[in-house]
């Protein structure tokens, strides 16, 4: 009976993957751009760190410049110890030069480029010098009035550790909230959609029949879906509601006059002294009475159907009562055509329809009567039927004679409306085992047909296996 | 006897009124709540068979007055509405019992017999069936004016039997009314004493065994 889950999935994307996409693959990017820009911050630091050491030395070196016989000849005046405490370094290896404003070398390494002089004085840049990467210092000065420009070199080794020690932690500290961000969103994400979740297996766990409007506490967000649901629903039970009432005005319309037809054509029946009046009158009487019986039938199967199915008409029914009462009403038919029909009851209660269960009593009861010949006999049954897998007891209802029985290939076709088996009398309308089908389905048992016991007859049964209508009720 | 029939389809009320005339009671015939009203004031009746579809005030309302103003008559209540709502409600408000349209003739005519038969065991503590005479406060029963000899459990199961004639009645039911008796019954001692019932009573009346449910006395008229 019920539909599967994703019946109505095709075409929307869950929410949660939406959310989870929207605020994901943004955030991502955004924490992207973030270590960029740490990572960026945090090199420019050490750079200029390096660049402001690298100027104390080529200040240092200039400082050691002297002009003295004032007529424009530069001496270097760098004491070896001086410049071996300005080479010391255990990683990277520092050059200089000294020249002066024609380019000839005063001091220090003759392969060092000067460069070309910048606005900004001292001024860096990025070289390749004898195979290693190296940032040089440019710095213009003046010893006395001669102007000399020291170039200052030094190997990039220590800035690459520092850049990279500086980006590991960065960019370790930011996956690290990122990781914990997405995290966040995720569970987040999760958690938020939860009321949808459970107001799912809410509308899930309901019965069928359940018209009852949805009354859980639902967030802001999911109130007009709920309440477009409940107009829904409501708009179904009122629509059930309706129909109910006109099939009992239906009812009321037409059993009237069929009551006075019938108990009128009687009296005639005993009245009428020509016999071949009284034949006639016998077969209008007769096919009244049909009349009578099929409106009640489809009348039956009008009610069954499940949008007539107002679910507050369900209720407890002990069924050990119901079939006493089916087999009392049809025990005159059944002596007058010499049957015997009785009982097997053990008590049990289901939840439903009496009015319903009632014509599925006694459209299996007249049924089994028409198809058993005198000297037969007919069992109506009802108890407890363990369900499998289930911790709960089922119940059912059974009708079994021992006539000629319904053939294998039959069994499926004689549920629908107005099928009547090939050979059957004039009697039946063809509808009862169609009514007990679609009393069956409104109470979510089981029909089926089988052979009687003793490998004649019909058995049929009816199992009441739903949850809802069996489950503390066949209790005690 | 007399039955009140409260009947506005002029076709069913005929033939429920020629009906119960052939089977030998007097019948006065109203179409509506208010005009019984009037009756019941008037004349004294036996039974009342009352459809609830009525113009006006219907069926329902007409027997609630009755039974507020604390009138014991026998209400036997007709509709075509078979909602049990309808049902239960008209036992509730103090229906005797209840047919459905479309009924047949025979059937209205025995369950007004039932009715009144078990109305005046209550008032004159007798309770007829065919030959059958049963005195219910000197629990003595004849066929045919001859004394019939039963025991003390034999006379429960009949009486049970006999005021509910007509009708199945539940060998638990029938094990209760012993057990007023004597509280050790095995559940075979039902049939002990129907059988030997059947054999005292000979073919004054048949009471029929109901496989798996109980025996119906039959209703001999």
């Amino acid at each position: 009976m019920n539909a599967p889950d994703d019946a109505v999935a095709i075409g929307a994307p869950s929410i949660r993957r939406r959310l989870l996409f929207l605020l994901l693959v943004p955030l991502t990017a955004l924490l992207g751009i973030g270590i960029y820009i740490d990572y960026r911050a945090g090199a420019e630091a050490i750079r200029s760190a390096y660049d402001r050491a690298l100027r104390e030395d080529a200040l240092a070196i200039a400082a050691h410049l002297r002009d003295e016989d004032g007529n424009g000849r530069i001496d270097a005046d760098l004491p070896p110890q001086a410049v071996a405490v300005l080479r010391a370094d255990s990683v990277d290896s520092i050059y200089y030069a000294v020249r002066g404003a024609d380019g000839a070398l005063i001091s220090g390494d003759a392969d060092l480029p000067t460069g070309a002089a910048r606005a900004e004085n001292p001024s860096f840049r990025d070289v390749d010098f004898r195979g290693h990467a190296a940032r040089v210092a440019r710095y213009a000065t003046q010893v006395g009035a001669t102007d000399v420009v020291i170039a200052i070199a030094e190997t990039t080794r220590k800035r690459g550790a520092a850049t990279t020690r500086i980006l590991a932690s960065v960019v370790l500290t930011d996956l690290v909230q990122l990781a914990a961000t997405l995290l966040l969103i995720w569970f987040g994400v999760r958690y938020g959609l939860r009321p949808l979740r459970a107001l799912g297996a809410q509308i899930r766990q309901r019965s069928p029949r359940d018209l009852a409007p949805l009354d859980t506490p639902v967030p802001d967000e999911v109130r007009p879906l709920v309440g477009a649901l409940n107009n829904l629903l409501a708009t179904v039970h009122a629509s059930a509601r309706s129909q109910q009432r006109f099939l009992a005005d239906a009812a009321h319309q037409l059993r009237t006059p069929l009551t006075g037809m019938i108990a009128q054509l009687e009296l005639l029946e005993r009245d009428a002294a020509a016999a071949q009046v009284r034949e006639r009158i016998v077969a209008l009487h007769q096919s009244s009475r049909r009349l009578a019986h099929t409106a009640n039938q489809l009348l039956a199967l009008a009610r069954a159907e499940p949008a007539a199915n107002v679910p507050e008409n369900f209720q407890e029914i002990e069924l050990e009562a119901l079939v006493g009462e089916a087999v009392a009403a049809h025990l005159d038919r059944a002596l007058a055509a010499r049957i015997d029909l009785g009982a097997d009851t053990a008590p049990v209660r289901v939840s439903g329809s009496a009015w319903l269960l009632r014509e599925l009593l006694a459209n299996l009861v007249d049924n089994a009567l028409n198809y058993t010949p005198a000297g037969g006999s007919v069992t109506v049954r009802c108890g407890r039927a363990a369900i499998e897998g289930a911790p709960f007891d089922g119940a059912f209802l059974e009708v079994e004679d021992d006539g000629p029985g319904i053939p294998e290939h039959e069994r499926e076709r004689v549920r629908e409306r107005f099928y009547r088996m090939p050979g059957a009398d004039g009697n039946g309308s063809g509808l009862g085992l169609a009514i007990v089908d679609e009393i069956a389905r409104a109470h979510e048992a089981d029909f089926s047909i089988r052979t009687g016991s003793g490998a004649r007859g019909v058995c049929v049964r009816v199992e009441f296996t739903a949850a809802t209508n069996v489950r503390n009720l066949s209790g005690s | 006897m007399r039955i009140l029939v409260v009947e506005d389809d002029a076709l069913v009320a005929d033939a429920i009124r020629r009906g119960l005339d052939k089977a030998g009671y007097a019948v006065d015939h109203v179409d509506s709540a208010e005009h019984a009203s009037s009756a019941l004031a008037a004349e004294s009746f036996d039974l009342a068979v009352v459809d609830i579809g009525l113009p006006g005030a219907d069926g329902l309302t007409l027997l609630q007055r009755m039974r507020r103003n604390g009138s014991a008559l026998p209400v036997l209540i007709l509709t075509a509405r078979d909602g049990l709502a309808d049902r239960v409600s008209a036992l509730d408000i103090g229906a005797d019992d209840y047919l459905v349209k479309p009924f047949e003739l025979p059937e209205l005519i025995a369950r007004c017999r039932a009715l009144i038969r078990r109305s005046r065991s209550v008032s004159s503590a007798a309770l007829a069936l065919g030959s059958l005479r049963l005195d219910l406060a000197a629990h003595r029963a004849e066929v045919d004016g001859a004394p019939v000899n039963l025991t003390r459990r034999e006379w429960a199961v009949l009486e049970c039997l006999a005021l509910n004639a007509g009708r199945v009645v539940a060998k638990e039911r029938l094990m209760q009314a012993i057990a007023n008796w004597d509280a050790d019954i095995g559940a075979n001692a039902i049939e002990v004493y129907v059988s030997r019932l059947r054999a005292k009573l000979g073919s004054a009346l048949q009471i029929l065994t109901v496989r798996g449910l109980g025996y119906r006395l039959d209703d001999a008229g």
